[in-house]
């Protein structure tokens, strides 16, 4: 059998490059993101130092990791389906000549360790090169500090094999079931029995992955800013699959709505019916690649944006004064100012093995002052002495009890959490000091920060210039739109990233498919010039049904993305009081140009190749 | 019912009263409707019939690759109506042998890897000289390194009767083996048949052609799914007439 597996792969490798190309990067990404990983979760971070952020780092690469593996999988296994709907009839020849469905199963498994093993030889090489571009990437985006070196260690070479065999046998293990079920009177029918393209497992794949999206919208509502949050990030995975299971069924509806004129027109359209299967595994790509990008980026702007909002609407102040270290505020001019000094701080909870650390942001304020500026904030009268509580970033702080707290190397025991502040979608520091608990040498360099409101016809002007001597002075407004901005910036980066990374996915995915489909396709091709057809106009009909399903596929992406839109307003509603979501149609454009540039580019290139014999030689060759 | 009996004595396959319906309701069509066969063993029996007349669905439930509605179909005397895939695919392996019109080998498989294929899957490590034998025993010994787009059509015919044959089957059921050959590979085909025959091979043959079916011991004339007449030991120019006669 593997024997079989080898010569099936020499055979039609032209078939498997996409898929031996994102086995590589899927190696590749994954190798370099867990040495990453390991390195960032296990660095000691110099004391002091608070520019490094390995939470952020680990949690990025925690997605780079899932992602790559949901993709990769996703791209194998529309590969090899693909391959096995085209090899039918040779499936069932080696059916009718005594294998058995076992056989024939360890057939396809077969190519794929053997694809495993060649993405696993060329992405452990590929992997170093990918780890020294995401260093540079964590190091630019300020993820970790200046001096992170990744780590090299041996068992990744074995970690790698492990997951190319993974990636390539978990891909191609729906095929070989279906393969093991072709009949073997198919290899005696002219035609090839015309396999049901809706297959039982489509349908139980599209409907339970729809039902899915279907909860996390429902759920998410409900789910707290942080749990909403990150369902609603989800949500345009679920909805993708789903879009892709249920393409065979849905591009053929979606096409025809597509105005489609002439002999050319009516030619493509036919073909895109006929053609299911092929129109599915095009437009598969397509849906993910829109649905993921689409939704990501409309939860990530519409978060940041009601993150603004938030601000707003719970700051009352005039103006803002920042500087490097802390400062009061006492002028005549002003009604009150809530002074917060910034720094990081461990809290420690629970004990002995189940003992967990964090680092979290921490501000020391005056609790009165504080609500005053921040008005939604709930009481903070407790907040006296020896006491925490908890602020509107949440995370790491449990909402009573007592954390064990150190600030800067020093150890402030055991202090309960007396309040808590109503957690926030725009997150923000998650512990608050009251004055007193830190002592002031360690706070000597923690930048600060002041809201300020100012007495009902104080001069403006004059307390301004008083306040610009303690340090950088903004308008309440100018500054919520650079707090803003900075926040955007941090959510933007990520988002490129994994955006980069999908469309690199999805981009193999396509090329992927449009290669598959075409290769299948000289015959009817040369049927379709020796009915008449010139090689261009064959060409223009073959770029027609590759636009048609491209666009079909971008209308039920974004249709898929919408379920994000949905799950974007139900959170941010709750958590906030207003549905916001903020949609970039630039963004949102350039990828859908792009998308249909390649499939079209990549039709024509595999189209005029499959037309370059002359037609009468395909037509009589039959073996 | 029609009830055609071919009288030698054992038989390698038996139909029972076997009919297969395609469609359902008014479109329903009855490919093959209540035939009672026998095809004797160590014979060659040729099945002839206009095109729709079901000569093909006939072969197909008669080597189990297709369920029949009713009767029972009999390969020696194991019953395969009932049998499971497991059943069927060992006897796939083991005791029969197919032959095709579009010859299907395996493309990225040499002529001998191709001819060694059903002794793998078996489970067998065939010895190299066991698989030359047999082609050379179609004319092939000088062609076992080459793939089946390096040969002519009717050597890949060969090969795959080559195939059929290393398991040494109890029937070979053959469709249309010439349909896709020049008359001269046609010949060379028909007459490996014959020697096979003579050498108490049994064989099963669905064809277009009188001059292939004249080759055969026993002549089946299909139409609209029944047996209407065979004929023994006919020349070419006979069988022709007959299929004429029957609208073909």
């Amino acid at each position: 059998m593997f024997r079989l597996s080898r010569a099936g792969l020499a055979e039609r490798w032209p078939l498997f490059i996409g898929a031996a190309l994102t086995v590589c990067l899927g190696v590749a990404l994954v190798q370099s993101s867990l040495l990453l990983l390991i390195s960032a979760a296990t660095a000691d971070a110099p004391a002091g130092q608070r520019a490094a952020d390995p939470e952020a780092a680990v949690a990025l690469l925690g997605v780079m990791l899932g992602f790559s593996a949901f993709l990769a999988i996703f791209i194998i296994s529309s590969t090899f389906g693909f391959t096995v709907a085209q090899r039918r009839r040779d499936l069932a020849l080696l059916r009718l000549v005594g294998a058995s469905r076992r056989q024939v199963r360890r057939l396809l498994l077969g190519e794929a360790v053997l694809l495993g093993g060649f993405g696993a030889v060329t992405g452990i090489p590929a992997g170093l090169g990918v780890l020294v571009i995401q260093t540079r990437m964590l190091h630019r985006f300020g993820f970790v500090p200046p001096q992170f070196e990744p780590q090299w260690r041996d068992w990744i070479v074995g970690a790698s094999i492990g997951t190319g065999l993974t990636l390539a046998l978990a891909g191609a293990l729906v095929a070989a079931r279906r393969a093991g079920r072709v009949q073997p009177l198919e290899a005696l029918l002219d035609s090839g029995a015309a396999a049901r393209v809706m297959t039982l497992g489509r349908w139980l794949a599209g409907l339970f992955f729809a039902a899915g999206a279907t909860a996390m919208i429902i759920v998410s509502g409900h789910a707290g800013p942080d749990g909403g949050q990150a369902l609603a990030m989800n949500v345009p995975m679920a909805t993708a699959v789903a879009g892709a299971a249920l393409a065979p069924l849905l591009i053929p509806v979606v096409a025809r709505l597509l105005p489609a004129g002439g002999v050319l027109g009516g030619l493509a359209r036919a073909n895109l019916r006929d053609g299911k299967r092929r129109s599915a595994s095009v437009a598969a790509p397509v849906i993910v690649l829109t649905a993921i990008v689409f939704g990501q980026l409309a939860a990530g702007r519409s978060f940041a944006a009601a993150g603004i909002d938030e601000q707003r609407r719970a700051t009352a102040a005039d103006l803002v004064v920042e500087a490097a270290k802390p400062f009061t505020v006492r002028l005549p001019g002003v009604a009150a100012a809530s002074v917060e000094t910034s720094l990081p701080a461990q809290v420690t909870t629970g004990s002995g093995e189940d003992s967990e650390t964090e680092t979290v942001d921490a501000l020391v304020v005056d609790p009165a002052d504080y609500v005053r500026a921040h008005p939604s904030s709930g009481s903070l009268a407790a907040l006296t002495g020896h006491a925490v509580a908890r602020g509107p970033g949440g995370d790491g702080v449990p909402k009573q009890g007592n954390v064990r707290l150190r600030v800067a190397g020093t150890d402030l025991g055991a202090v309960p959490v007396v309040a808590r502040t109503p957690v926030g979608i725009g997150g923000g520091a998650s512990l608050l000091l009251p004055a007193g608990l830190v002592p002031a040498d360690v706070l000597r360099d923690a930048p600060t920060r002041a809201f300020v409101t100012l007495k009902p016809g104080a001069d403006a002007a004059a307390t301004r210039a008083e306040l610009a001597k303690l340090g950088q002075v903004a308008g309440i407004e100018e500054w919520l739109a650079a707090d803003g901005a900075a926040r955007t910036k941090t959510n933007d980066d990520i988002f490129l990233i994994v955006v980069g990374l999908g469309a690199l996915y999805a981009l193999l995915g396509v090329i992927n498919s449009v290669v598959i489909g075409a290769a299948a396709r000289p015959r009817e091709f040369a049927a379709a010039r020796a009915a008449g057809l010139t090689r261009g106009q064959v060409l223009r009909a073959a770029l027609l049904e590759s636009a048609a399903v491209t666009v079909a596929g971008l209308l039920l992406g974004t249709l898929a993305a919408g379920g994000t839109f949905v799950s974007v307003l139900a959170v941010t509603s709750a958590v906030t009081g207003h549905s916001t979501l903020d949609l970039r149609w630039g963004p949102m454009a350039l990828v859908a140009l792009s998308a249909l540039l390649v499939t079209s580019l990549t039709s024509v290139l595999t189209s005029w190749s499959a037309t370059r014999a002359a037609p009468i030689t395909l037509l009589a060759a039959r073996e | 019912m029609t009830t055609t009996t071919i009288p030698p004595t054992v038989s390698a396959v038996s139909l029972r009263g076997i009919s297969r319906v395609y469609g359902r309701g008014t479109n329903a069509v009855r490919a093959v409707d209540g035939v009672d066969l026998d095809f004797p063993r160590g014979a060659w029996t040729a099945v002839m019939g206009p095109s729709g007349s079901g000569k093909s669905t006939l072969l197909h439930c008669a080597a189990g690759l297709e369920r029949v509605d009713t009767g029972r179909v009999l390969l020696g005397d194991t019953e395969l109506t009932a049998a499971g895939d497991r059943e069927l695919t060992r006897l796939r392996r083991d005791r029969i042998g197919f032959v095709f019109q579009s010859f299907n080998l395996i493309g990225s498989l040499t002529a001998e890897q191709n001819v060694a294929l059903p002794l793998r899957l078996a489970g067998r490590r065939p010895r190299k000289a066991e698989v030359r034998a047999v082609l050379a025993a179609v004319g092939l010994a000088d062609r076992a390194r080459h793939r089946p787009r390096e040969l002519s059509g009717g050597q890949q015919q060969r090969v795959a009767i080559a195939r059929a044959m290393v398991t040494r089957p109890e029937v070979l059921f053959a469709d249309e083996p010439t349909g896709a050959l020049d008359s001269q590979s046609a010949r060379v085909v028909l007459d490996l048949l014959r020697a096979m025959a003579d050498d108490g091979q049994s064989i099963v043959m669905v064809t277009h052609d009188p001059g292939a079916a004249a080759r055969a011991d026993a002549v089946v004339f299909l139409r609209d799914g029944r047996v209407v007449d065979r004929l023994a030991g006919a020349g070419a120019a006979q069988v022709a007439d007959r299929l004429v006669a029957l609208g073909g």
